[in-house]
C-alpha cells in the first residue's frame, strides 16, 4: 500500500453524534487490512474487451476517485464491484472475504446512481427508509434514522413528507445520499451522480460530498469524467483508459507527475515537447534547452519522450531575459480567467503554447505582440513514451 | 400559446360538433328507451319507465349480463397477468426473437374480428370442443391480451430501469423488486389495461358471434333482437349496458386513490 495523501482529522465541528462507531475518526487507517482488493478484473461482452485486467486496493476510510473518458470502462467496473454485472475473470475481496459471487442485494456495498433512481412513488421520507424497510426494522426506528440522516445531508425534518417530485435537483442528490447511507454499506459507490446538475451547485455538493465523507468515515468510490470533480474531493485518482488504470495515485502526483501523454492531456492544458536522445545527446522539438543546465539536470542521453510543463509553469519572457528552455513566439490571444490571465503562444516552430500567468503579472497586449516564452528544468516533468 | 378571438370561437365550435357527432346517438338511444312508443320518434309523446322494470325483471336480461359479466371479468383478469408478464419480459429482457415476438403477438389485432372469430370457431370444432361462453373466453384474449400487454409494456418502458437495479442493490429479493418497486410503478399501466380489457369484451360482437355456441352475449342478443323482433327493451339493455361501463370506468379511477390513501395511512 503507497498511499501518499496525508491522514486528515475530521472538521472539528462536524457533528458525529450519529456514528457511534467512534474507531473511524481517523479520516483513513493506512496501517489497516485494505477494505477492497480488485485482482486481474476482466469484463468482456461478446469481442469487446471493457475492462481489461484492473488490480486495485482501496484503504478503510479513502476517497478514490476513478475518472475516464465516456466508453473507458469506468462505469462497467463499479457495476461489477456492486454485482449487477458478473466479471469474465477475476476476484473481488472485500476485507478478507471474496464476494464476486455474491449477488448485488447481499453485498454489503451501496451506489447513489447517475440517474440518482429514487423511487417516484414514495415519499422522501420512505425514500430514505426503504434499505431499512426490507431488512425489517420497525418503523419507528426506521423513521427515527430517517431524520437524523435527513438532517446530516442538511434537509429540513419536514421534507420527510414531501414527495420526489417536489425536490429540486440538489435536494434530490441529498435524498438519494441519505438513502444510500441509510443502508450502512461497507463501501459507498457513486456513478457520476452530479453530472446533471448547474455549475454552482455542482461546486456546493462536491464540498458537501467531501466534507461527509470526513464526517462519516466511510469509504467512498466515485466515478466521474470530471478531471475538477475529482481532485477538489478525492484522496486518490485513478485515471481509465480502455479498460485500463493508467495512473493510480494522489492527484497532486497525477497532476505534476503523469505517467504518460495521456495522462498529462487529461489533467488540464498541458506544453508538450518532443525528445528525442540518441544516445550522446537530447534534441527538443519547438524549444532551445541551455545544455549546461539540461547537464545539471541530469537528463539522459538517450531519453526518449516528452517534456511537459503545465501553463503556469512558463513565463513570457521580456527583451534580455533568460530560462533554461526557451523559444520565439507571437502571443496570439489572451483570455482572462478571473485571478489569472492566459495567454496562446504561436512558437515560430508553429506550435501553440499555453502560458498561464498571476493577474499582477499581466502584459500589456495587443494583436501582433512578439514576446517569447521561457520555463526552468525543475519546472518540468519527463514522460518516458516511445 | 394563445390563439386568437375568431381561432378561440372556431375552436369551442369544434369541440361542440366532435362532442354533438359522439353522443348525439347516445342521446337518441336514450330518449327510445323512455318512449312508450314501440319506434322512436319526436317530439316524445309521452314519457315512461316501464321498459326499464321490464328489462331488470327479466330473466333473458340478467342472464345476458351475468354471462358478459364473467367473460369480461375473466378476460381482464388473465389480460393484466398476461400483459403484466409480456410487458416485463419485453421491457426489461434481452432474449433472441424478441422483436421478430413482438410484432407476431400484435398480429391478431389487425385481423378482421370476424375473420378471426370464424377461424376460432373452425380451430375449436376441429379439436372437438363445444363452443360456449367459455370459448369465447380465449376468443376475446386472442385479441384483447396483446392490447393489454401493449397498453403496459408502454409504461414499463417509461421507466427507469435504475430503479429496479437500486432496489437489488439495496437489498431486495427478486420478489421484494418486483411487489416494491416494479408492481407499483407499473399498476397505472395495469389498471388502464384492464379497463380497456373490460370495455373490449363487454362491448364484443365479431368474435361472441361466433365463439359463444348457444349462449348469448349482451351485444349478441341486441343485434338479434335488432334483426328480428325489436322491441323497446333493445335501447333500454344498450343504455344499462352504457351504466354499467361508466360505473366501472368510475370504480377504475377512484379504487387506486383510495387504495392510495389507505396505504399511506397505515404506513404512517
Amino acid at each position: 500500500m503507497n498511499i501518499a495523501a496525508p491522514v486528515r482529522l475530521p472538521d472539528g465541528k462536524a457533528d458525529l453524534s450519529n456514528f457511534s462507531d467512534t474507531s473511524r475518526l481517523t479520516h483513513m487507517n493506512v496501517n489497516a487490512p485494505p477494505i477492497l482488493r480488485v485482482v486481474d478484473l476482466k469484463k468482456t461482452f461478446d469481442s469487446f474487451t471493457a475492462l481489461d485486467s484492473v488490480n486495485l486496493t482501496v484503504a478503510d476510510g479513502e476517497f478514490l476517485a476513478i475518472v475516464g473518458p465516456s466508453g473507458s470502462g469506468k462505469t462497467t467496473l463499479i457495476r461489477l464491484l456492486v454485482g449487477m454485472e458478473e466479471q469474465t475473470s477475476g476476484e473481488i475481496w472485500l476485507r478478507d472475504r471474496r464476494i464476486d459471487d455474491v449477488p448485488a442485494n447481499r453485498r454489503p456495498t451501496c451506489m447513489v446512481f447517475q440517474s440518482l433512481a429514487l423511487f417516484p412513488h414514495r415519499t422522501v421520507g420512505q425514500n430514505i427508509e426503504f434499505p431499512l424497510k426490507i431488512r425489517g426494522v420497525d418503523p419507528a426506528a426506521r423513521r427515527a434514522r430517517a431524520l437524523e440522516l435527513l438532517d446530516l445531508v442538511r434537509l429540513p425534518q419536514h421534507y420527510y413528507d414531501k414527495r420526489i417530485q417536489q425536490c429540486s435537483g440538489g435536494e434530490r442528490q441529498r435524498v438519494a445520499l441519505a438513502r444510500a447511507l441509510a443502508f450502512d454499506p461497507e463501501i459507498l459507490f457513486f456513478d457520476e451522480p452530479l453530472s446533471a446538475l448547474d455549475f454552482r451547485l455542482r461546486k456546493m455538493l462536491e464540498k458537501e460530498l467531501k466534507d461527509l465523507h470526513q464526517r462519516t468515515g466511510k469509504t467512498f468510490i466515485y466515478i466521474t469524467h470530471s478531471l475538477e470533480e475529482a481532485m477538489v474531493m478525492s484522496d486518490r485518482i485513478a485515471i481509465m483508459r480502455s479498460g485500463r488504470f493508467e495512473q493510480l495515485g494522489p492527484a497532486e502526483e497525477i497532476y505534476a507527475k503523469p505517467k504518460s501523454r495521456f495522462v498529462a492531456e487529461f489533467m488540464g492544458e498541458v506544453n508538450l515537447f518532443r525528445a528525442n536522445g540518441n544516445g550522446k545527446s537530447v534534441s527538443f522539438e519547438h524549444v532551445t534547452v541551455d545544455p549546461v543546465a539540461a547537464a545539471k539536470s541530469g537528463l539522459k542521453p538517450g531519453f526518449q519522450g516528452y517534456m511537459m510543463a503545465r501553463p503556469e509553469s512558463v513565463r513570457l519572457l521580456k527583451p534580455g531575459e533568460g530560462a533554461d528552455v526557451t523559444a520565439k513566439g507571437l502571443v496570439e490571444s489572451e483570455y482572462l480567467l478571473g485571478s489569472r490571465v492566459q495567454y496562446l503562444v504561436q512558437l515560430d516552430s508553429g506550435y501553440k503554447a499555453t502560458v498561464e500567468l498571476s493577474r499582477e503579472n499581466r502584459v500589456t497586449w495587443e494583436p501582433g505582440l512578439k514576446m517569447g516564452i521561457g520555463f526552468d528544468l525543475d519546472r518540468t516533468h519527463l514522460i518516458q513514451e516511445a | 400559446m394563445h390563439p386568437s378571438k375568431s381561432g378561440r370561437i372556431g375552436l369551442y365550435l369544434y369541440g361542440v360538433l366532435i362532442l354533438a357527432f359522439l353522443y348525439l346517438p347516445l342521446v337518441a338511444i336514450g330518449f327510445a328507451s323512455v318512449s312508450t312508443a314501440r319506434y322512436l320518434s319526436f317530439p316524445i309523446r309521452q314519457y315512461t319507465t316501464q321498459w326499464y322494470a321490464q328489462a331488470l325483471e327479466s330473466d333473458t336480461v340478467s342472464d345476458l349480463l351475468w354471462i358478459s359479466l364473467q367473460v369480461a371479468t375473466i378476460v381482464t383478469i388473465v389480460s393484466m397477468v398476461l400483459g403484466f408478464f409480456g410487458a416485463l419480459a419485453f421491457a426489461r429482457y434481452q432474449w433472441r426473437f424478441r422483436r421478430l415476438y413482438q410484432k407476431l403477438i400484435l398480429l391478431p389485432i389487425f385481423f378482421p374480428q370476424s375473420v378471426l372469430g370464424l377461424a376460432l370457431l373452425m380451430w375449436f370444432n376441429a379439436i372437438g370442443i363445444t363452443p360456449t361462453w367459455h370459448t369465447a373466453i380465449i376468443a376475446h384474449l386472442v385479441w384483447i391480451a396483446p392490447i393489454a400487454t401493449l397498453i403496459i409494456a408502454i409504461r414499463a418502458y417509461s421507466f427507469d430501469p435504475a430503479l429496479e437495479e437500486a432496489a437489488r442493490d439495496m437489498g431486495c429479493s427478486t420478489w421484494q423488486t418486483l411487489r416494491e418497486v416494479t408492481i407499483p410503478l407499473l399498476m397505472p399501466g395495469v389498471v388502464s389495461a384492464g379497463l380497456f380489457s373490460f370495455l373490449l369484451s363487454w362491448g364484443n360482437f365479431p368474435l361472441s358471434l361466433f365463439t359463444t355456441g348457444a349462449d348469448l352475449t349482451l351485444p349478441e342478443w341486441l343485434y338479434a333482437k335488432m334483426v328480428s323482433g325489436y322491441s323497446p327493451l333493445v335501447p333500454t339493455v344498450g343504455m344499462l349496458s352504457v351504466a354499467a361501463s361508466i360505473v366501472l370506468v368510475a370504480l377504475a379511477l377512484t379504487v387506486p386513490l383510495l387504495i392510495n390513501r389507505f396505504t399511506r395511512k397505515s404506513s404512517d
